[in-house]
C-alpha cells in the first residue's frame, strides 16, 4: 500500500511515517523544508526496507501544491491513502491579525487540506484520508482564533465527505485531538498530560480500515468536549477567564 | 526569550557536580536549529547529557537537545561508510550496523550517549590501545554555527574547524551530523580470560605483555586496603563466533529513583570489593559474554551511580606516559597510604594516538578513579593535579569536573592554542557552557 502524509517531517506525521513504514507500506511524505524530508526518507529507507518519496510542498501556497504534488498525477493514482497531520500556529494568533497571516492558517489548516482531500476523491473510489483536528476548535477563545475557526471548518468538511463518500470505499477518519507531545506544546503548562505520538499514529494505523471514524485523543477530552456542548454559551462567557 | 518553545528546567551533571537552570529548546527541524541558535545570545547543544562534567549546560544557558536528530542520513555498505544525526544514541548506530557486521571500535560504555557527544569529547572504548579514540572513525561532520551558518567540516574542508570540533566539547558549535568510517565485525560474543593480578606494578605489567590486535584489555583493582593496593584482575576480551546473532539493545527504561545519603564508605567498599574479588575468584578463568555485557558493562548497573547519593562522585581519569608510569604510580601509593582515599573503582586501560588540543589522548596508560565525593577526598585529588603537573599527566576535563584553569593550563600545552583558535574562529564566543567558562576557554 501506498500512503501520501502531508507534513510528515516532524511531530505527529513523522511518527506516522515511522509507523505506516514499520507495517511496510511504501510512503511518499511532503513538508516544506526538503532537508528534513530527505533526513526521514533515508532513515525509513535504509531501516524499512520500503520506498520513500519526498516532495517540498508547502501547503500554504496553492501554486506549490500543484506544481509540486497535483500535477504527478501517476503517483496520485498509485495512493491507497492520505493523512493530513499538519497544523500552523502563530504566536501572535489574536482578532486583528493581518490578513495574509489569516489567509495561510486558513491555507494549511483548512482549505490545502480540503482541496488535496477533493482531488483525491476525483481520482479514486477506494482509499483512506485521515485528518487531525484541534480540541480549540470546539469553543472559540481569545487565543488563536484564526487556527481555532480553520479547525473548525475542517471538521466540518471531514463530516461533509463521509457523507458524500458513504456508499463508496473511501474510508474517513477525523481525529480531535488535545495537547500532544510535540514541538506546538513544548514548555507549555498544562494540567492534564499531553498526548503521546506514537501511541496516537498506532491507534491511526488500527483504525485504517474503519469506514468512518470520530476520535478524540487524549481520550479525557471527549468527555471535556461534551460538557462543553452542553452548557450554555452565555454560561462559558461568563466563566471566560476559566477558558483562556 | 523570544519566542514560546522552551522549557525552563533544572539540569544536573552526570557526576552530581553541578546543577543550574536552563532553557531548554528541542528543535526536530533543519530550520529549528537555525531559528533557536539565531534566537540566542549564547547556547550550547546537548545529546544525551551523560558527560560526567558539566559540559551541555550552564547557568541560565539556551541548551539545545538534539535528541529528535537521530536518523540515518546516508549509508554506503560497499564504503563501510555512514551518516547519521549528531542526536543518534551509540545503542541506534550499532542495532543498524551490526546487522551489516559493522561497527566502530571507540565505543563509550553506556550506550545511551550520543553520537555527538561522543565526538565532542572524543570518546575513547575500550580498545583504545589498538584502535584509539573516535576521531579515527570520523570522516566528516556536518556544523551548524550561529554566525557561520552551515559548514562541511573534514580533513579536506575546513580543516582547523574540524581538528577544534572533534573532542572540542561543542564550543564550536552544534554538530548537526557525522560520517563514520566503519569497520567490520564478524563476531557476536566475547571470550574473556581473566587473570588475577597481586598489585599496580603487576597490572600495568600484564596490560602491556597481553595488549594485542583487536582484543580489548582492562583491568579492575582495589585500593581500599594498603598491603593489597592495587591486588584484582586483568580481564582480556576477545571477540569470538557463536553462529547467533547480536541482540538489539533495548532503549534505556528511565528509573528516577534517588538515595537520599551516600551508601558508600570505608566499610561497604570494603566488603563490596571482598565480594566482588571472590566472586572472580571462584569463576572460571574463561568465560564467554554477551556482546552487551562487554561493550556497555555500565547496562544493568546504574544503580553503583546511584549508592553516591545526593552530593554524587568524582570520577579522575589520568592520562600516564609509559616513561613516567612507574614513579607515577609510586607517587599515587605513598600519597593513598597518608591520605586513605575512599576509592570506589580503580582501574587502567592501555590508551593510543596524539594529544593535541583538548583531546584526552595520547601514548600511555589511562588510570581511573572514583571517589566519594566529599572534603577528605578532594583534599587528595588536590595533591593529584600537583603531581598531573610535575610528571606531564593528563587529566580529563570531561570526567572530572573538578579540574580549575590553573592545573588545566599546566597540563594541557595546547590550552591557549586552542582558545586562540576558537576566538579566531568565533569572536562572539556565541557557544558556552560550565567547563567553558571555568577553564576560561
Amino acid at each position: 500500500m501506498n500512503y501520501l502524509i502531508i507534513g510528515a517531517s516532524s511531530g505527529l506525521g513523522r511518527e506516522l511515517s515511522y509507523t505506516f513504514a514499520k507495517n511496510k507500506n511504501n510512503l511518499i511524505i511532503c513538508a516544506r523544508d526538503i532537508r528534513d524530508l530527505k533526513a526521514l526518507k533515508s532513515d525509513i529507507e535504509n531501516k524499512f526496507k520500503i520506498e520513500v518519496n519526498a516532495l517540498e510542498v508547502d501547503i500554504t501556497s496553492k501554486e506549490s501544491i500543484e506544481k509540486n504534488l497535483l500535477k504527478n498525477q501517476e503517483l496520485l493514482k498509485e495512493i491507497d491513502g492520505i493523512l493530513f497531520p499538519i497544523g500552523m500556529m502563530f504566536e501572535n494568533d489574536e482578532v486583528g491579525l493581518d490578513i495574509e497571516k489569516i489567509n495561510q492558517l486558513m491555507h494549511a489548516n483548512f482549505s490545502s487540506i480540503a482541496f488535496i482531500a477533493s482531488s483525491f476523491i476525483s481520482y479514486k473510489n477506494k482509499g483512506i484520508i485521515v485528518g487531525f483536528g484541534s480540541v480549540s476548535g470546539y469553543l472559540g477563545r481569545e487565543l488563536n482564533p484564526y487556527y481555532a475557526a480553520s479547525k473548525r471548518a475542517l471538521e466540518s468538511y471531514f463530516e461533509t465527505i463521509a457523507f458524500q463518500n458513504k456508499k463508496n470505499q473511501i474510508n474517513i477518519q477525523f481525529y480531535t485531538l488535545g495537547y500532544l507531545e510535540t514541538n506546538l506544546s513544548f514548555g507549555k503548562k498544562i494540567i492534564l498530560p499531553k498526548g503521546s505520538v506514537k501511541k496516537l499514529s498506532q491507534i491511526v494505523y488500527k483504525n485504517k480500515n474503519i469506514k468512518f471514524k470520530k476520535y478524540f485523543f487524549p481520550f479525557w477530552w471527549r468527555l471535556i468536549i461534551f460538557v462543553i456542548k452542553i452548557i450554555p454559551f452565555s454560561i462559558i462567557l461568563k466563566s471566560s477567564s476559566f477558558l483562556k | 526569550m523570544k519566542d514560546n518553545y522552551f522549557k525552563q528546567i533544572r539540569l544536573k551533571s552526570f557526576d552530581g557536580s553541578y546543577s543550574s537552570d536552563i532553557f531548554l529548546k528541542k528543535p526536530d527541524k533543519y530550520r529549528d536549529i537555525e531559528k533557536f541558535s539565531k534566537d540566542s545570545q549564547n547556547l550550547i547543544t546537548m545529546g544525551s547529557n551523560y558527560s560526567y562534567a558539566p559540559l551541555s549546560f550552564y547557568r541560565e544557558s539556551v541548551v539545545l537537545d538534539l535528541k529528535k536528530f537521530n536518523r540515518i542520513l546516508n549509508f554506503n555498505n560497499k564504503k563501510k561508510e555512514i551518516t547519521v544525526e549528531a542526536g543518534m544514541k551509540i545503542f541506534e548506530l550499532l542495532n543498524f550496523t551490526l546487522n551489516y557486521n559493522l561497527w566502530i571500535p571507540q565505543l563509550p560504555g553506556y550506550p545511551y550517549i550520543s553520537l555527538g557527544g561522543a565526538v565532542a569529547t572524543n570518546a575513547h572504548g575500550k580498545s583504545c590501545g589498538t584502535h584509539g579514540t573516535i576521531r579515527k572513525s570520523i570522516k566528516k561532520i556536518l556544523l551548524f554555527h550561529k554566525n557561520h551558518g552551515w559548514l562541511n567540516l573534514s580533513n579536506e574542508e575546513n580543516k582547523e574547524i574540524f581538528d577544534l570540533t572533534v573532542g572540542g566539547l561543542g564550543l564550536t558549535g552544534t554538530i548537526v551530523s557525522i560520517t563514520f568510517n566503519l569497520k567490520e565485525f564478524n563476531f557476536t560474543e566475547f571470550l574473556i580470560i581473566k587473570n588475577k593480578i597481586y598489585s599496580i606494578e603487576d597490572s600495568v605489567k600484564n596490560l602491556k605483555i597481553q595488549n594485542e590486535e583487536n582484543t580489548f584489555i582492562y583491568s579492575w583493582n582495589i585500593a581500599d586496603d594498603s598491603k593489597n593496593f592495587g591486588k584484582g584482575y586483568i580481564f582480556k576480551i576477545i571477540p569470538k563466533k557463536n553462529g547467533e546473532k547480536i541482540s538489539k539493545i533495548e532503549n534505556l527504561k528511565t528509573n528516577n529513583f534517588k538515595i537520599p545519603v551516600c551508601l558508600w564508605n570505608r566499610f561497604t567498599i570494603k566488603i563490596l570489593n571482598k565480594i566482588y574479588i571472590k566472586f572472580l575468584d571462584l569463576q572460571k578463568k574463561e568465560t564467554n559474554e554477551k556482546f552487551l555485557n562487554v561493550i556497555f558493562p555500565f547496562v544493568g548497573k546504574e544503580s553503583y551511580f546511584k549508592l553516591f547519593g545526593p552530593r554524587g562522585f568524582i570520577e579522575s581519569q589520568l592520562l600516564v606516559p609509559n616513561n613516567i608510569l612507574g614513579d607515577f604510580l609510586g607517587e599515587i601509593k605513598n600519597l593513598c597510604k597518608i591520605h586513605k582515599p575512599l576509592i570506589t573503582l580503580f582501574s587502567f586501560k592501555i590508551i593510543s594516538g596524539e594529544q593535541t588540543l583538548l583531546r584526552f589522548e595520547g601514548d600511555g596508560v589511562c588510570i581511573t578513579f572514583d571517589f566519594i565525593n566529599n572534603k577528605e577526598n578532594h583534599e587528595f585529588l588536590k595533591e593529584i593535579d600537583q603531581l598531573c603537573i610535575r610528571y606531564n599527566v593528563l587529566p580529563s576535563i570531561s570526567k572530572d569536573s573538578r579540574i580549575n584553569k590553573n592545573i588545566f593550563d599546566k597540563c594541557y600545552t595546547e590550552a591557549e592554542i586552542f582558545r586562540e583558535k576558537l576566538i579566531k574562529f568565533d569572536k562572539n564566543r556565541v557557544y558556552q557552557s560550565e567547563i567553558s567558562n571555568r577553564l576560561k576557554i
